[in-house]
C-alpha cells in the first residue's frame, strides 16, 4: 500500500513551486529569460509526473485501490498527522470516488494548461505558479479535515489571483480584485459556518480529543460519522433551525464558488480578464471545487436541510441554467460568451443536486468532470484566438476555416463538446440530468411542463454556439475577411504545443463520450453508496432509480 | 501551577524575578554614559597630575559613531527578549513583588511574562530597524556642528525607545492602578516624544502634537476615574478592587471611575470612539515608531483593559454577564466596522494600517466581550473557565503575531520612506519591480492582515472567531446529543459579533488587496525606479517578520500552548 502518496500529490507542486519561484526571483531580467525554457520544461515533467502518479492509482497500480465499492465515508489513501494539536486539527488526507476524479483532472490539466500556453510570456515566473495553483488544488481534493479544507479553498485564490494580474487583459486590475474579494467574501462566512459546526459537535458522546484545548475535532470523516449517527428520519442532526442555518452558510461559500446566479458576476470578469491558463484552470477545476464541497460537507452532513431547500436549489439552479444561456445569446465577446456558457453548465450540476435521485447526483458528478476537460478547451481555443488575432470579437474576422484550419477544426470541435453533441462527454451528463430531473417532477406530481426549460436551453445553447461558429468560421465564402486587428499581416494559425493541448483535450472528450464508464462507474458507484449509506436511512425511501 | 512565591523589594530572588526589567535600565544607564565617553581629564587640584576619567571632552572613535546608540538598544531590548524567552523554556515561576507593607505590587506570571515578550520583541525589531533611518553623517571629530547635533539625536531616540519599553513592562507587571499608571505614562510620554521626533518636517510636530494632546486628556480622565476608584474602595490594589466589586460593584461611582479609566486604555488601543488621533499619528511618525504604536502600544492598552474588565469588574459567576457586556460590544462592532470603512478611503499607507489597526482592535474587543459572556446561562454555557481561557489564548495570540505582520508591513514602508516618502499609495508603485522580495514580503503581511490562510494573520482571526463561537455556543451540543432542541436565537449575541467579524474581514480584503495590486501592477513614481537605498537591519528584521508570519501559520501550536499556559495564569480561578 502506498498510503502517503497523496503527501507529494500536494505537496510536491508546492514546494517545488517555491523553490522554482524563490530561485528565479534572484535573477535579472535577461537571466529570468534564459531560465524560462528549462523551468518551463522541469514543470511540465512535474506536472507528467503527478498525472503519472494519478493514473496509476486509477489502474490499480499503486496501492490496488478498487474506486467501485467504496462505501460511504471511507476512504482510501488516507494519511494522517498531527497539525496543530491543541485545535484538534491534523492533515488527513484521503480519496473516495468523489474527489478521486477530479484529482485525475486537476493532475490533467496541469500537464496541458502548460503545453497549451507554451509561449506565455514571463514563464519563468508563470509555470511555477500554474504548479502551484496545481498543488493548491488537488490539496482541496484530498484534505479530510475542515481546517485544512479551508487552507487549501482560500490557498487557490493566491496563484490565481498573481495569474489574472500579471497575465490578464486590459482590466485585469478591476477583475482579480473583484475574483478575490467577491470569493474571499462568501469563504469567509463559510469559515463562520464550520467553526460553528466544530462547536456543536458534542465533544463527549463520540470521542474525547485528548490534547486538544476544545475537546472537538476538525475531522472530516469523524463529524460526517457523527452526524450519520445523529440524523434519522425524524431527528435533524444539531436540530431544525440550526441545520438550515449552518446548510445555508456553508452553501453560500460554495454557491459563490461555484458560481450560481446571482453569485456568478465575478466569473464573467475573471475569464474575460484572466490569461488562456489562468482561465483553463478557473474553469476546469476551481468552479468544480464548489460543487465537490457541496457533496462533501452539507450534502453529507444535512441531508434533512437539503431536503428542505432542495426546491430553493433547484429554482437557482434552473435560473443560472436558463440565464446564462440567455446572457450568452448577447455576447460579442468569445470569452465572455464561454464564461457565460460555463455559468449555464454550472446550473446543470446544481439542477442535478436538487433532484436528490442517485442518477442526478452521478450527472452533476459527471458534469463536473466533463466540463472539466470540455471549458479548457474552450478557453484554449478563446486564448489562441486571442493570442493570435489579437481580438476576441466574434465578427472580427471571417472564414477562418480557410486561412486557420486547425483553429477552426478545434474550435468546432470544442463547441460541439460544449453545446452538448451525443458521443461527446458533455452530452452524457446533460442526458443524464435531464432523465434524473423527468424522475423529480415525476416523484413531485409536477407537470412535465418544466422540463421545458433546460430542453430549451439546449436550443439556445446550440443558437449561440452555432450563431457565433458560423460568423467566425464559415462565414465570407472565398473572400476570406482577416481581422482588422492584424493590420493587414498574414494571419496564423496555432502553434504545434497549442495543437497537441487541442488534440489532448479533444481525445479525452471523445473517450468519455464514447465510453463514459471509465469515469462513470465510479461516480455511480458512489451516489449509490451515498444514498443507500446517508440518503435511505436518513430520509427515508426515495422515489426513482439509477 | 507552580506555587506563589512572594519577593520584597530588593530581597532574595528580586534580580531574577525583574531580570529583563534590570537588563533595560542598565542599558538605559549605558545608552546615557557610553556615548559621552571620551578623552576627559580632571585635573588634581594644586597639581599637575591629570587623571583621565573619561567623561566629556573629545569622544573615541567608537563612542562618537552615530549608531552605536542604536546598537545599544537593541541589543538590551533583543537581550530582554530572549531572556524572557529563556525563562519560558525553563518553566514559569509566580512572584509577586510586595511593598514592606505587604501591598502587592508587581506581579510576575505567564500572562505578563507574554507581553513582555511582545513589548520587547516590537521594540527590538523597531529599534534595529531603524538604525540607518535617522541623519547620520561622519564620526569622531570630522563633523559640523549641526551633524553632531544630529548624531547626539540618535542617543534620544534610543533612549526613548528604552524607556518606553521600561513603562510598558511595568504596565504589563503592575498589580496596583497607581504602579500601572506610572507605567503607562512612562511609555505613554515616550511615545509622544517619539511620534514627533522628526520636527524638522511639519507633519511631526503636527502628529505629535495632537496626539500628545488627545493622548494626555485620556490620560487625565484616566487619572480621574482612579481618584474615583480610590474614593470608593480606599485603595487601587486590584485584589481589594476586585474583592469591593463583587460586593457594591454595580453603584454608580465605581462605575463611573471605571468608565473613565477605560478612557484611558481605549485611547491606547484606538477603539472608537478615541481613535481620532491615530491615523494622524501613525501618519505622522517615522514606521517603525508608527509600528511601535499599533503593537506593543496598542498590546499596553489592552493588557490595561483585561486587568480593569476581567480583573476589577471580573464577570459574575452566577448569572455570568459582566456590567460592561453590552457597551463593549456596541463599542467593538463600532470600531471593526469604523475602522474598516475608513481605511476604505485612505490613499496614504500608513493612514490606511491605522485605521486597519483600529479594526483589529474591534477585533480584539469582540474577544475580550465573549470573555466577558463567558457564563451566561448555567445550563448551557459548559465549561466557563475553559471558554474564558480559550478566548484570552486567542486575543493573546493575536497581540503576539500581530507584531510580526503589523510591524513588518511598516518597515516596509519605513525602506521607502527613507527613500523619498510613503505618503502616497502610489510611492509603493512597482515595487515587485523594483524590488520583488520586498514586494512579497509585503504582499505576506497584507494578507495576513486580511486573514487569508495560510499566514500567521488567518489563524489569529480564527482563534479569535473560534473563541467567540465556543463562548456563544457552550454545551449546546452536548446538551443536542441529550435531546435538548436549540435554534440560533438560543446561541448568546456574541456569535453576530463573529459574524460582523468575518463581514469586516472580507471588507478588509479591499484595500490590503489595494496595496498588493498597486505594487504588482503599477509603474513606480517619476524619479524612483531602481532597487531601494537601505541598511541590511531594516531587510533582516523584514525577513524575521516574514518567518514568524509564515512558520507561526504553518505550525503554530507552540505559540498557541504558550498563549493558553499565559491566558490560564492570568486568573487562577478560571
Amino acid at each position: 500500500m502506498q498510503d502517503w502518496i497523496s503527501m507529494p500529490l500536494v505537496g510536491f507542486p508546492l514546494v517545488a513551486s517555491i523553490v522554482l519561484l524563490v530561485f528565479v526571483s534572484n535573477a535579472d531580467e535577461s537571466m529570468r529569460k534564459r531560465l524560462s525554457d528549462p523551468i518551463r520544461m522541469a514543470c511540465l515533467v512535474f506536472s507528467l509526473v503527478l498525472l503519472g502518479i494519478t493514473t496509476g492509482m486509477f489502474y490499480q497500480y499503486f496501492g490496488n485501490v478498487s474506486w467501485e465499492g467504496i462505501s460511504f465515508n471511507t476512504y482510501e489513501f488516507t494519511h494522517r498527522y498531527n497539525w496543530i494539536e491543541s485545535l484538534g486539527i491534523h492533515w488527513t488526507v484521503g480519496l473516495d470516488a468523489l474527489s478521486f476524479p477530479m484529482v485525475w483532472l486537476t493532475t490533467f490539466l496541469l500537464p496541458v494548461t502548460i503545453i497549451a500556453t507554451w509561449n506565455e510570456k514571463n514563464g519563468a515566473v508563470y509555470f511555477p505558479i500554474v504548479l502551484a495553483m496545481g498543488g493548491a488544488l488537488i490539496g482541496v481534493f484530498v484534505a479530510l479535515d475542515l481546517f485544512m479544507f479551508y487552507v487549501f479553498w482560500e490557498l487557490t485564490l493566491i496563484p490565481m489571483f498573481f495569474l489574472i494580474l500579471k497575465w490578464g487583459g486590459k482590466d485585469r486590475k478591476y477583475a482579480s480584485q473583484k475574483f478575490f474579494i467577491y470569493t474571499f467574501t462568501a469563504s469567509v462566512v463559510m469559515l463562520l459556518g464550520l467553526i460553528t459546526l466544530y462547536f456543536f459537535q458534542d465533544p463527549v458522546h463520540p470521542l474525547n480529543y485528548a490534547g486538544s484545548m476544545t475537546g472537538r475535532t476538525f475531522d472530516i470523516p469523524t463529524i460526517t460519522q457523527h452526524a450519520l449517527m445523529e440524523n434519522s428520519n425524524g431527528n435533524w442532526y444539531l436540530g431544525a433551525n440550526i441545520q438550515k442555518i449552518l446548510f445555508a452558510m456553508l452553501m453560500l461559500g460554495f454557491l459563490v464558488k461555484l458560481p450560481a446566479v446571482p453569485f456568478h458576476t465575478w466569473l464573467p470578469d475573471a475569464h474575460v480578464q484572466a490569461p488562456t491558463g489562468g482561465s483553463m484552470l478557473l474553469a476546469g477545476v476551481m468552479l468544480k471545487m464548489g460543487a465537490y464541497g457541496m457533496f462533501r460537507l452539507p450534502v453529507s452532513l444535512f441531508p434533512h436541510a437539503l431536503q428542505y431547500f432542495q426546491l430553493v436549489l433547484m429554482v437557482i439552479g434552473m435560473v443560472s441554467l436558463v440565464w446564462g444561456a440567455i446572457v450568452c445569446l448577447g455576447q460579442t465577446n468569445l470569452k465572455k460568451m464561454v464564461a457565460y456558457s460555463s455559468v449555464s453548465h454550472m446550473g446543470v450540476i446544481l439542477i442535478g443536486i436538487a433532484t436528490m435521485q442517485p442518477m442526478g447526483w452521478a450527472a452533476a458528478l459527471f458534469m463536473m468532470f466533463a466540463h472539466g476537460i470540455i471549458s479548457p478547451m474552450l478557453f484554449a481555443v478563446c486564448g489562441a484566438f486571442k493570442h493570435h488575432y489579437h481580438s476576441m470579437e466574434i465578427g472580427a474576422m471571417r472564414g477562418m476555416a480557410k486561412h486557420s484550419p486547425w483553429l477552426a477544426t478545434s474550435m468546432m470541435f470544442a463547441w460541439m463538446a460544449s453545446l452538448g453533441l451525443p458521443l461527446l462527454a458533455g452530452f452524457v451528463a446533460e442526458l443524464m440530468m435531464l432523465i434524473a430531473l423527468w424522475y423529480f417532477l415525476a416523484a413531485e406530481g409536477w407537470s412535465v411542463f418544466w422540463m421545458v426549460g433546460p430542453a430549451l436551453v439546449l436550443a439556445i445553447t446550440a443558437g449561440y454556439y452555432l450563431w457565433s461558429m458560423q460568423r467566425t468560421i464559415f462565414e465570407g465564402g472565398d473572400e476570406t475577411q482577416p481581422p482588422a486587428s492584424l493590420h493587414g499581416e498574414p494571419v496564423p494559425d496555432i502553434a504545434n504545443p497549442e495543437k497537441l493541448a487541442m488534440i489532448l483535450l479533444a481525445f479525452f472528450t471523445i473517450l468519455f463520450g464514447v465510453m463514459p464508464w471509465i469515469a462513470l462507474d465510479m461516480m455511480h458507484d458512489w451516489t449509490i453508496q451515498i444514498f443507500e449509506g446517508l440518503i435511505l436511512p436518513v430520509l427515508g425511501g426515495f422515489s426513482g432509480g439509477a | 501551577m507552580s506555587n506563589l512565591t512572594t519577593v520584597e523589594a530588593f530581597g532574595d530572588g528580586f534580580v531574577s524575578a525583574l531580570c529583563p526589567e534590570l537588563m533595560l535600565f542598565a542599558g538605559l544607564l549605558l545608552l546615557i554614559i557610553v556615548p559621552n565617553i571620551g578623552k576627559g581629564t580632571f585635573r588634581i587640584p594644586g597639581t599637575q597630575i591629570r587623571l583621565p576619567w573619561l567623561m566629556g571632552g573629545t569622544r573615541f572613535k567608537f563612542t562618537s559613531d552615530p549608531r552605536l546608540p542604536a546598537w545599544i538598544a537593541s541589543i538590551t531590548l533583543g537581550g530582554a527578549f530572549l531572556n524572557v524567552l529563556y525563562v519560558f523554556s525553563q518553566g514559569l515561576e509566580r512572584v509577586v513583588i510586595v511593598s514592606e507593607s505587604g501591598k502587592e505590587l508587581l506581579l510576575i506570571n505567564g500572562f505578563s511574562r507574554i507581553f513582555e515578550m511582545i513589548f520587547f520583541g516590537a521594540l527590538a525589531l523597531a529599534a534595529f530597524s531603524s538604525m540607518n533611518r535617522l541623519q547620520v553623517k561622519g564620526t569622531g571629530s570630522k563633523v559640523s556642528e549641526q551633524e553632531l547635533y544630529n548624531n547626539r539625536r540618535q542617543a534620544d531616540f534610543y533612549i526613548l525607545m528604552v524607556t518606553c519599553a521600561l513603562g510598558m513592562s511595568v504596565v504589563a507587571l503592575a498589580q496596583d492602578l497607581f504602579v500601572l499608571f506610572i507605567g503607562l505614562e512612562l511609555a505613554s510620554f515616550s511615545t509622544y516624544v517619539l511620534v514627533a521626533f522628526l520636527k524638522e518636517s511639519k507633519v511631526g510636530v503636527e502628529s505629535g502634537m495632537k496626539y500628545f494632546i488627545v493622548g494626555s486628556v485620556a490620560s487625565g480622565v484616566g487619572l480621574y476615574g482612579l481618584s474615583m476608584l480610590y474614593l470608593w474602595a480606599g485603595s487601587l490594589q486590584f485584589s481589594v478592587l476586585a474583592t469591593a466589586f463583587a460586593e457594591s460593584g454595580t453603584t454608580a461611582l465605581p462605575l463611573i471611575g471605571i468608565g473613565f479609566v477605560l478612557v484611558g486604555f481605549g485611547f491606547k488601543v484606538s477603539a472608537a470612539p478615541f481613535h481620532f488621533a491615530a491615523p494622524d499619528a501613525y501618519a505622522g511618525a517615522i514606521s517603525p515608531v508608527a509600528g511601535v504604536l499599533a503593537t506593543a502600544s496598542k498590546a499596553m492598552g489592552m493588557l490595561g483593559l483585561v486587568r480593569m474588565l476581567l480583573i476589577v469588574a471580573a464577570p459574575e459567576s452566577s448569572d455570568g454577564s459582566a456590567v460592561w457586556l453590552g457597551c463593549l460590544g456596541a463599542m467593538a462592532a463600532i470600531t471593526m466596522t469604523w475602522g474598516n470603512l475608513a481605511a476604505l478611503g485612505s490613499d496614504n499607507p500608513k493612514r490606511m494600517l491605522a485605521y486597519s489597526s483600529v479594526a483589529h482592535a474591534g477585533y480584539m474587543l469582540a474577544a475580550l466581550t465573549a470573555v466577558g459572556a463567558w457564563n451566561w446561562d448555567a445550563t448551557v454555557s459548559g465549561d466557563a473557565g475553559a471558554a474564558a481561557v480559550a478566548v484570552m489564548t486567542a486575543l493573546l495570540f493575536h497581540l503576539v503575531v500581530l507584531v510580526a505582520f503589523k510591524l513588518g508591513a511598516f518597515l516596509v514602508l519605513s525602506i521607502l520612506e527613507s527613500e523619498g516618502g510613503a505618503s502616497r499609495l502610489s510611492s509603493l508603485g512597482g515595487l515587485a519591480k523594483r524590488e520583488p522580495l520586498l514586494a512579497v514580503a509585503m504582499f505576506i503581511f497584507m494578507i495576513s492582515l486580511a486573514g487569508v490562510p495560510p499566514m500567521a494573520g488567518f489563524l489569529s482571526k480564527l482563534l479569535v472567531i473560534m473563541g467567540i463561537v465556543r463562548i456563544a455556543v457552550g454545551d449546546m451540543g452536548a446538551e443536542i446529543a441529550d435531546g435538548g432542541v436549540y435554534v440560533l436565537a438560543d446561541m448568546h449575541w456574541v456569535w453576530w459579533l463573529a459574524l460582523l467579524m468575518v463581514i469586516n474581514s472580507a471588507i478588509s480584503v479591499f484595500y490590503y488587496l489595494r496595496v498588493v495590486v498597486v505594487m504588482f501592477f503599477d509603474e513606480p513614481e517619476e524619479g524612483r525606479e531602481g532597487p531601494l537605498p537601505s541598511g541590511w537591519q531594516v531587510r533582516l528584521a523584514i525577513l524575521a517578520c516574514v518567518v514568524t508570519t509564515l512558520f507561526v501559520g504553518i505550525a503554530g501550536d507552540a505559540l498557541i500552548r504558550l498563549c493558553e499556559m499565559a491566558a490560564q495564569s492570568l486568573n487562577y480561578s478560571w
